[in-house]
């Protein structure tokens, strides 16, 4: 129950990119279509796990003086691996990526859970960890980059990562008159990403309302038994 | 000290076995990038040229700058494989200058790096259109809306073009 809790939190209550505000910089970059964004979140994912898997294995045996630059090292050379193998396997997803994998590097979402969750927890709890985290940063970007695709350019196109010419799905619903264009570009991606944000802060409050509630009707209940149990005892003490 | 030592030791260690990875890694995947540019580069010649065959296209050595990356010749035909900057990564195309009129025959972007919609307008056909069957010394037209993608290109074109002039 609680590593469901622990993969959950990433997904939207504790999601990195709108709740933790981590990462935005390639939140706001690569989130011109929902492609780039797919791409994106499984290089995150990936190195998320590997990092997470990797610097719990070694949290006993690493000295804490020195974890920060050891943590990056390691990220630095997932992230070039992860890089080299896109170029290498998917050659038209490493185009329309560019400079933003090596950014990775440099993404405090893994530095982030790596010095706040992996360096602390077993090897299992750290991958589901970075699999819950890299989920939440992945349907971010993906839900950020589908709203600013459908405004910027009236529909939606996703193709395989794997040849660009393959159109796995596509579809337009807003004629190319009443397209914004401004969402194609970072001020779309500042707008998006407030929107965003604030429904998820509304969620968050909610939430939080809910249980500030609950916790108020159950204290209200333990002191109306408490008083209950006091005028019954009072009652007992008389009848003696 | 010997504390310091420990901890040089083994930031040192994690280094050699990332740098191993690294080196295990490339090893792998660099050949088949190699052979991806390669084969990207080839059909795009072969699409420019539908005449020709693979082996038409004739490496001319000796020939680089920071953006001319290759030149290949065809016939009269000189083909600058060039990669130029731009708003973000820049765009990587070739040009076929006829060596005799110093004309734009062809022109095929490889890849573009820029904001869609806005820079990537340098792989449309109506970019190609306005350069193909212009003099490569002369003016060309920049896209208007995507003028930090497309002036690259065209000084590109005109540095093949001088680049040409040399080697005649």
């Amino acid at each position: 129950m609680n590593r469901w809790k622990n993969f959950k939190a990433g997904l939207i209550k504790d999601n990195p990119v709108f709740s933790l505000y981590l990462g935005i910089c390639s939140t706001l970059a690569i989130t011109t279509t929902v492609n780039n964004a797919i791409g994106m979140g499984a290089a995150v994912i990936m190195v998320l796990i590997l990092s997470n898997v990797i610097i719990s294995c070694i949290r006993k045996i690493t000295p804490d003086e020195i974890r920060i630059p050891v943590y990056i090292v390691i990220i630095a050379s997932l992230v070039t691996i992860i890089q080299m193998l896109i170029q290498a396997f998917a050659p038209s997803l490493n185009d329309s990526l560019g400079v933003f994998i090596p950014l990775i590097v440099v993404n405090c979402i893994i530095l982030g859970r790596a010095e706040a969750f992996a360096s602390k927890n077993n090897v299992l709890d750290s991958a589901i960890d970075g699999l819950g985290m890299g989920l939440g940063y992945t349907l971010a970007v993906v839900v950020m980059s589908f709203l600013r695709e459908l405004l910027a350019t009236g529909g939606c196109t996703i193709t395989n990562p794997f040849n660009v010419s393959q159109v796995l799905f596509s579809f337009s619903i807003i004629p190319e008159e009443y397209t914004i264009s401004m969402f194609g570009s970072s001020v779309g991606a500042f707008v998006t990403f407030a929107i965003l944000a604030a429904v998820v802060a509304l969620m968050k409050n909610k939430e939080a309302d809910h249980i500030a509630l609950e916790e108020k009707e159950a204290k209200k209940k333990e002191m109306e038994a408490k008083k209950a149990a006091a005028l019954e005892a009072k009652k007992g003490a008389k009848a003696v | 000290m010997k504390k310091a030592l420990q901890l040089g030791l083994f930031l040192a260690i994690v280094s050699a076995i990332a740098g191993g990875a690294l080196s295990y890694v490339n090893g792998i995947t660099s050949p088949i990038i190699e052979e991806n540019n390669l084969a990207i580069e080839k059909a795009t010649l072969l699409e420019m040229y539908p005449e020709a065959n693979e082996d038409d296209f004739e490496l001319v050595e000796g020939v680089s700058s920071k953006t001319i990356q290759k030149v290949y010749k065809y016939n009269d035909f000189y083909i600058f494989n060039m990669k130029v900057s731009g708003y973000k990564d820049g765009t990587t195309y070739l040009v076929s200058i006829d060596s005799q009129t110093e004309v734009i025959d062809k022109y095929q972007a490889l890849s573009n790096g820029d904001t869609k919609g806005l820079g990537s307008q340098v792989m449309d056909e109506p970019f190609k259109e306005s350069l193909e069957g212009k003099s490569a010394s002369g003016e060309l037209d920049t896209i208007s809306g995507a003028t930090v993608s497309s002036t690259p290109v065209i000084e590109g074109i005109h540095e093949a073009d001088q680049v040409l002039k040399d080697m005649k």
